[in-house]
């Protein structure tokens, strides 16, 4: 039994003592391409020294141990900046997929090349017309010579979307649809595709903060073998919905720890007045909310092996902290974010336009309120 | 510590008790019996984590009167709590100790519960800024009066000691913020409770009330209500629960500044959502408004709380975590 508290302790430990090592290269903010360079960096250094196994099964290379070892590691480096913790989490919802769905030798060879920053893996779900309502997706996935049971390769058409890092990656999780066009989520199977197949064409878009996180991904023929599907055929919407437990864990976990330390930031800077003392309070009470909350989540995780729809409070919870605090910032550092110059008004510009899509991406706001009436509260159907 | 079945079992078993006793003697029940005959004051010894969560959850959860803060700060403060011996808690809003010294004279003000209208003492708590009192006045001596307010049923009685310090004994000075923390946990639970009662009804009503022919619960604006009520109600639980768990001055009071905010959230969501008939004394929505909005001014209102927890973060420029996984 490893307790979590001695854990932390050791690991802090280490990162203080190959602080120089780890630090990032670039001066802030830095590009995308720093941060991506930056966290692969990271990785590699992590995963010499034997902690980025840590938490992860050893039949893909990982040293064993509860998943909340991966959880506190992801939270120390975000809480110490080495890393930007809405690319470093995408592990999370990435590698767990490889573990559960994968053949076991795909899985084996794979993972432990995401793990050891070798490679950088995306994540292909939404499409023009399937933001909120992903079970409508239309990208099409047809087997070669038309037997889904006998055909050694299929060949994949469509659009995808908001695809975070798709520039940079080596392999994607890709969501098709494979059943008739009005199928919806029982027509869906998942791909684990090789970027650098012809016919994938990548083109990236640009976020209100500059930064070309996203991108467009036009699939055109691509041809996929059938040894790369993950689960079963039809099988992708229950691929799909088992990343809910990570995303809803360990990753808030880390956006958490990284929250709190903005918010150091800011009462670094800011006035030493009551009305900067009301508003650094409330955030800091909205904070310790979500985090309490966060907290309960992750022990029954621990505790039942899962977690499901009531995580949509966790979701509101960590959106509305997240845009509480920025506007925080905004209001007590008039003319950083809209005016000033300089290395940190640049890093809270880009922040505080991020930070307004935290009611956006993993479900809107809207659809996490739908999803607590009717499936927490009971209230029926709202049509 | 109990674990969460057992909690939940007792919880079943408080609350079931107070509601037969308020269901047969109404608002006269004497709530306080009832809480002794369950073993309160055992509860409270052996585990007074345990014991306040359960008990003031019932009490909100059922809007019943009681004086079992009593209980719990007489302990918190080193008294053995008995049934004659109120405590005088801080004014309306505010958390310092109710009491101040003035040479050989004791001035205090404060509020109490019900159970000042026939203890026979009242313990008094005085501060300085390094050091702390606590005095037992005979209650003849004191003038209490009854709070009538928004809550005329909620027993607050308000306070005025002036009288000779005699008898003045010395406290460890981090008692009277033991106490407070206690306390604020305490009336966090009843706020919590209070909160579900009113999200449960307010959630009833709209299943139950049709308009333009379909329950009002099929519109979505109704809905999002209730969600965003849910959503406060559940991020209060989890504050108490890391308040229970990693107990301190300080995850004390952001649960009191949570609950404070969560009975806002909550009651204006819910009025709302009950409309015409949550305006009216026939429905029991006005009860819970009202006791929530006495028990909020209890040990510090939230905006108080948040002020000072605010001074604080920007006075040591420091933001700490409080709680790990």
């Amino acid at each position: 039994v490893i307790d979590l508290a001695d854990y932390r302790a050791e690991l802090h430990a280490w990162l203080d003592a190959n602080h120089e090592a780890l630090a990032p290269l670039h001066s802030p903010p830095g590009t995308l391409d720093d941060h991506v360079a930056q966290m692969q960096r990271v990785k590699s250094i992590l995963f010499d020294a034997g902690w980025m196994q840590r938490g992860w099964p050893e039949r893909v290379g990982g040293r064993g141990g509860p998943p909340m070892l991966r959880t506190e590691l992801g939270a120390a480096l975000a809480a110490r900046e080495l890393v930007d913790p809405g690319l470093f989490s995408l592990i999370e919802v990435l590698a767990p997929t490889l573990i559960d769905f994968a053949p076991p030798e795909l899985a084996a060879e794979v993972v432990p090349r995401l793990l050891s920053g070798a490679e950088l893996w995306c994540q292909g779900f939404s499409e023009p017309d399937s933001g909120s309502d992903l079970a409508s997706l239309r990208c099409r996935a047809v087997p070669e010579g038309g037997d889904a049971r006998t055909a050694s390769r299929w060949v994949v058409n469509g659009q995808k979307v908001w695809t975070s890092l798709a520039q940079f990656s080596d392999r994607c999780v890709l969501l098709t649809r494979t059943g008739p066009a009005d199928s919806r989520h029982r027509g869906i199977t998942a791909f684990f595709v090789d970027m650098d197949t012809p016919g994938i064409t990548v083109v990236p878009l640009e976020m209100l903060n500059g930064r070309l996180e996203f991108a467009e991904v036009f699939f055109d023929d691509v041809v996929v073998p059938a040894d790369r599907m993950l689960g079963e055929l039809n099988g992708g919407w229950a691929v799909a919905m088992s990343i809910l437990p990570y995303e809803r864990s360990s990753c808030f976990w880390q956006r958490i720890a990284y929250l709190y330390r903005q918010l150091q930031r800011l009462v670094e800077v800011a006035p030493n007045d009551d009305r900067a003392a009301e508003v650094v309070g409330d955030a800091y009470v909205q904070l310790h909310a979500l985090r309490a909350r966060s907290r309960a989540t992750q022990h029954r995780l621990a505790e039942t092996g899962t977690i499901g729809v009531e995580t949509s409070i966790d979701k509101v919870l960590v959106a509305t902290a997240e845009q509480t605090l920025y506007d925080a910032v905004r209001r007590l550092l008039p003319g950083t974010i809209e005016t000033d110059e300089g290395a940190a008004a640049a890093t809270w510009r880009s922040e505080y336009l991020f930070s307004r899509a935290a009611t956006i991406y993993g479900g809107t706001a809207e659809v996490q309120r739908n999803i607590i009436a009717r499936r927490l509260l009971q209230l029926g159907g709202d049509e | 510590m109990i674990d969460a079945g057992e909690r939940t079992a007792m919880e079943g078993t408080v609350r079931g008790a107070i509601v037969d006793a308020l269901s047969t003697r109404g608002e006269r029940a004497d709530v306080d019996a009832v809480l002794q005959k369950l073993g309160w004051l055992e509860m409270l010894h052996d585990g007074p984590d345990d014991a306040i969560g359960i008990v003031f959850g019932a009490l909100g959860a059922t809007n019943a009167t009681a004086t079992a803060l009593d209980d719990v700060l007489a302990s918190a403060l080193g008294r053995e709590p008995r049934a004659d011996l109120a405590v005088v808690l801080p004014p309306f809003g505010v958390w310092g100790a109710p009491g101040r010294l003035q040479g050989s004279d004791l001035h205090a003000i404060g509020l109490a519960t019900a159970r000042a209208a026939h203890a026979r003492e009242l313990l008094v708590v005085c501060t300085t800024a390094s050091e702390a009192w606590a005095i037992v006045v005979p209650s003849a001596v004191a003038e209490v009066r009854r709070v009538n307010g928004v809550d005329p049923d909620g027993g607050l009685h308000a306070i005025r000691v002036q009288r000779s310090a005699e008898g003045a004994t010395r406290l460890d000075p981090v008692a009277w913020s033991s106490a407070v923390a206690l306390g604020r946990r305490a009336i966090a639970h009843q706020i919590e409770g209070a909160c579900r009662a009113m999200l449960e009804l307010a959630r009833a009503y709209a299943l139950e009330r049709e308009q333009f022919g379909r329950p009002i619960a099929r519109f979505q604006a109704v809905r999002h209500r209730l969600a965003e009520t849910l959503v406060a109600v559940e991020a209060l639980e989890a504050t108490l629960t890391a308040a229970r768990e990693v107990p301190g001055p300080e995850t004390a009071a952001l649960a009191k500044a949570v609950a404070g905010r969560t009975s806002r959230t909550v009651s204006r969501h819910a009025q709302q959502v009950l409309a015409g008939i949550g305006f009216t004394t026939e429905h029991r929505f006005h009860r819970f408004l009202k006791r929530t909005m006495a028990l909020e001014g209890l040990f510090g209102s939230t905006d108080e709380i948040v002020l000072d927890v605010g001074r604080q973060l920007l006075a040591t420029r420091q933001v700490p975590t409080l709680i790990d996984l």
